[in-house]
C-alpha cells in the first residue's frame, strides 16, 4: 500500500453532527412527519368531539371514551416505511454511513413522536380540567392510560409512536432487501407466533392469569415492557439496515 | 505514487452475474479519469462498493487507506452522483442542495448557485415533476459544488442536451483546475470526454482490460487504409483489431507503436496512417470480447469483417 493521508479537513464536530444534520434530512418530508401525522390527530379529534356532542344532545350523559386517539399511531408505521424508502437511497448520495441515518432517522421520529405525545397529553389535561369538554367526553384522556399522571401517559404515547416506527421502518428494510416474498413470510411467521401464543394460554385455559398479569402490571408497566420490545425492534432493524445495499 | 484508492482481487457475484471478476487496480490522486465499458460491464459495481453503497463478495478495498465501509470521515470526501438517483418524495432541487451542503465539509455555495443559474433549474419544483435533463443537472451540480476529494460521476448527464453537456465538461475542468481532486468520469460519450480525461480505465465483463494515461491508449492503435494486398503484407505478424472493406480498398485498426521508421516505409507503399479516436479504440477492443470469444482475439480470425 502506498502513501496515504490522515489529515482531513474536516473538523471533528462536523462528524458529529452529521446524525443530527439526519433529522434535518429527513424533515425535508414536513408532510410525512409533520403535518400528516398532525392532520390524523385533528381529525380524529375533530370526529370523536362530534360524534359526543351528538350524544349528549341525544341524552346519552355518561363517560363516553373512544379510540380515536390511537389514529396518529397506525400512521407512524407509514412514517417508518417512508423515511426508510423516501430517505435511504437519498442519504447514500450523502455519503453517509447506515448507522447515521438509522440513528438520525430515529431521532428524526423522536422529534415528530414527542410532537404528537405533547399534543396528545396537552389534550388530556384539558379533558382531565374540563370534565371532558363539559360533556363527559374523553378523547385523550382515557383512565387506564392516566392512571399513573400525564407525564406516564405522554411516555406511553411517545412509546408506542417509536414502536410503530420502527416495526414500519424494519418491514421497508426487509421488503427493500429481500423483496416482497421474504416480507410476506416474516408477517405471516409473526402472525403463526402470535396465534400459537394465543393457543397455548387457551389450552393452558390461563387467560384470567394473563387478564390479572396486564391489570397489575397496568398501562405504565406494560409501557415500559414495550421500551424493551422496542429496543430489541430497533437493533434487528438496524442489523438488516446495516449490509443494505443502497 | 500516490494513490487514493486501492482495489485488490475485487469480486462482486450476484445471483448468476458474475459483474466484478478479481479485479486489482490504483486510483492516483488529482486526476481525471474516464472510467470506461459498456452497459452491465460492473461500473456502476465498482463505484457502488468504492463509496461503500454497495458490499463486495471478496476482495480488499482502500480509500485513503482505509475500509470505506461504515467510514463516516472517509465517505464524506466522497461524492457518488448516480444516473438513477432516488430523492425524497416532496424534495425540491432546493432542498437537495440544501442537504448536500449539511454534509460535504467542502461544498461551495456560490459555485451551486452559479450552476443552477447556467443549468436553469428550477429551484422551487418538486425533483419528481423534474425533466430527465434537470433531473441529471440536480446531480451533476452536487457532484461539482461538493468539491469533494474523490467525485464519481455515473453517466451523469443522460438528458442533457449538447450544451448542457459542454456547460458540465466547462466547468468540471475550470473547477479542478482551481481545486485538483480526484474525479471518476463514468461515460458511454467517450469522444466527448476525450479530452477532458488523463487516464483511462476500461472494465468489460468484469475485468479491467486496460488502465493508462489517455495518450498512451491512444498510441496504443492505428488505422491504415489503403490497397487491401498491400495492407495485408504491411501488417503481417500485427494484432488486428478491426478490418473493414470497401472493394480493393481495406482500413485496418491494428495495436502496437510506430516509430518513424515504420511510418515512413508505409508511406512508401502508398499506405495513409491516421490515428484512432478513443471511442473506436475502445469499441473494437470491447467488441472483440463478445462471448464465445472470450480473450482478445488473434489477427488471423478476429472475424469483424463484413
Amino acid at each position: 500500500m502506498t502513501t496515504l493521508e490522515s489529515g482531513s479537513i474536516m473538523r471533528p464536530a462536523a462528524a458529529r453532527n452529521r446524525t443530527r444534520n439526519v433529522v434535518r434530512l429527513q424533515f425535508v418530508n414536513t408532510q410525512t412527519f409533520l403535518w400528516v401525522p398532525a392532520l390524523v390527530l385533528a381529525g380524529a379529534w375533530v370526529l370523536t368531539i362530534l360524534i359526543y356532542w351528538m350524544l349528549e344532545g341525544a341524552g346519552v350523559s355518561g363517560v363516553k371514551t373512544g379510540g380515536g386517539s390511537q389514529a396518529p399511531l397506525w400512521y407512524f408505521l407509514v412514517v417508518g416505511i417512508q423515511a426508510m424508502t423516501l430517505t435511504f437511497p437519498f442519504s447514500q448520495a450523502l455519503s453517509l454511513t447506515r448507522r447515521e441515518f438509522y440513528l438520525g432517522s430515529l431521532a428524526a421520529a423522536a422529534v415528530s413522536g414527542l410532537g404528537m405525545s405533547l399534543l396528545f397529553t396537552f389534550l388530556g389535561l384539558i379533558e382531565q380540567s374540563t370534565g371532558g369538554y363539559g360533556m363527559n367526553g374523553y378523547f385523550a384522556y382515557l383512565e387506564w392510560v392516566w392512571e399513573r399522571g400525564p407525564l406516564a401517559a405522554g411516555l406511553t404515547y411517545f412509546v408506542l409512536t417509536m414502536l410503530f416506527f420502527i416495526l414500519g421502518f424494519w418491514s421497508a428494510t426487509i421488503y427493500k432487501r429481500y423483496g416482497t416474498a421474504v416480507l410476506t413470510i416474516v408477517l405471516i411467521g409473526i402472525g403463526l407466533a402470535l396465534v400459537g401464543l394465543v393457543a397455548l394460554v387457551t389450552w393452558r385455559q390461563a387467560w384470567p392469569e394473563v387478564g390479572q398479569w396486564i391489570l397489575e402490571t397496568g398501562s405504565l408497566g406494560l409501557t415500559l415492557w414495550a421500551i424493551l420490545v422496542s429496543a430489541l425492534l430497533a437493533i434487528g432493524s438496524y442489523l438488516t439496515l446495516r449490509r443494505m445495499p443502497a | 505514487m500516490d494513490s487514493v484508492i486501492e482495489v485488490r482481487h475485487l469480486t462482486k457475484r450476484y445471483k448468476d452475474v458474475l459483474a466484478l471478476d478479481d479485479v486489482t487496480f490504483d486510483i492516483q490522486r488529482d486526476a481525471i479519469y474516464g472510467f470506461l465499458g459498456r452497459n452491465g460491464a460492473g461500473k456502476t459495481t465498482a463505484m457502488s462498493i468504492l463509496t461503500a453503497q454497495n458490499l463486495p463478495t471478496s476482495g480488499q478495498v482502500r480509500v485513503f487507506g482505509e475500509d470505506p465501509y461504515e467510514n463516516a470521515v472517509v465517505l464524506s470526501r466522497m461524492c457518488f452522483v448516480r444516473e438513477s438517483q432516488k430523492y425524497p418524495d416532496d424534495a425540491t432541487p432546493r432542498h437537495a442542495l440544501a442537504s448536500a451542503r449539511l454534509f460535504f465539509p467542502r461544498w461551495d455555495q456560490d459555485l451551486a448557485d452559479d450552476l443552477v443559474e447556467e443549468f436553469q433549474l428550477p429551484l422551487k419544483r418538486t425533483i419528481k415533476k423534474l425533466s430527465r435533463g434537470q433531473l441529471s443537472a440536480v446531480g451533476v451540480i452536487i457532484g461539482l459544488a461538493s468539491r469533494a476529494e474523490i467525485t464519481f460521476f455515473d453517466e451523469p448527464y443522460l438528458g442533457l442536451d449538447a450544451v448542457a453537456r459542454q456547460t458540465f465538461y466547462d466547468r468540471l475542468l475550470t473547477d479542478y483546475a482551481e481545486h485538483p481532486r480526484t474525479v471518476l468520469l463514468s461515460s458511454h460519450l467517450i469522444d466527448e470526454v476525450a479530452n477532458l480525461i488523463e487516464r483511462v480505465l476500461v472494465i468489460d465483463g468484469g475485468r479491467i482490460i486496460m488502465d493508462e494515461s489517455t495518450e498512451d491508449a491512444r498510441a496504443q492503435a492505428t488505422n491504415v487504409v489503403g490497397d487491401a494486398a498491400t495492407v495485408e503484407t504491411a501488417l503481417r505478424g500485427r494484432e488486428v483489431i478491426h478490418r473493414e472493406s470497401l472493394g480493393r480498398v481495406s482500413s485496418v485498426t491494428f495495436l502496437g507503436r510506430l516509430d518513424d521508421a515504420e511510418r515512413a516505409a508505409f508511406a512508401a507503399v502508398g499506405l495513409d496512417l491516421a490515428p484512432v479516436s478513443l471511442q473506436q479504440l475502445i469499441v473494437r477492443l470491447t467488441q472483440q470480447r463478445t462471448p464465445g470469444r472470450d480473450t482478445l482475439a488473434p489477427a488471423s480470425q478476429e472475424g469483424t469483417l463484413r
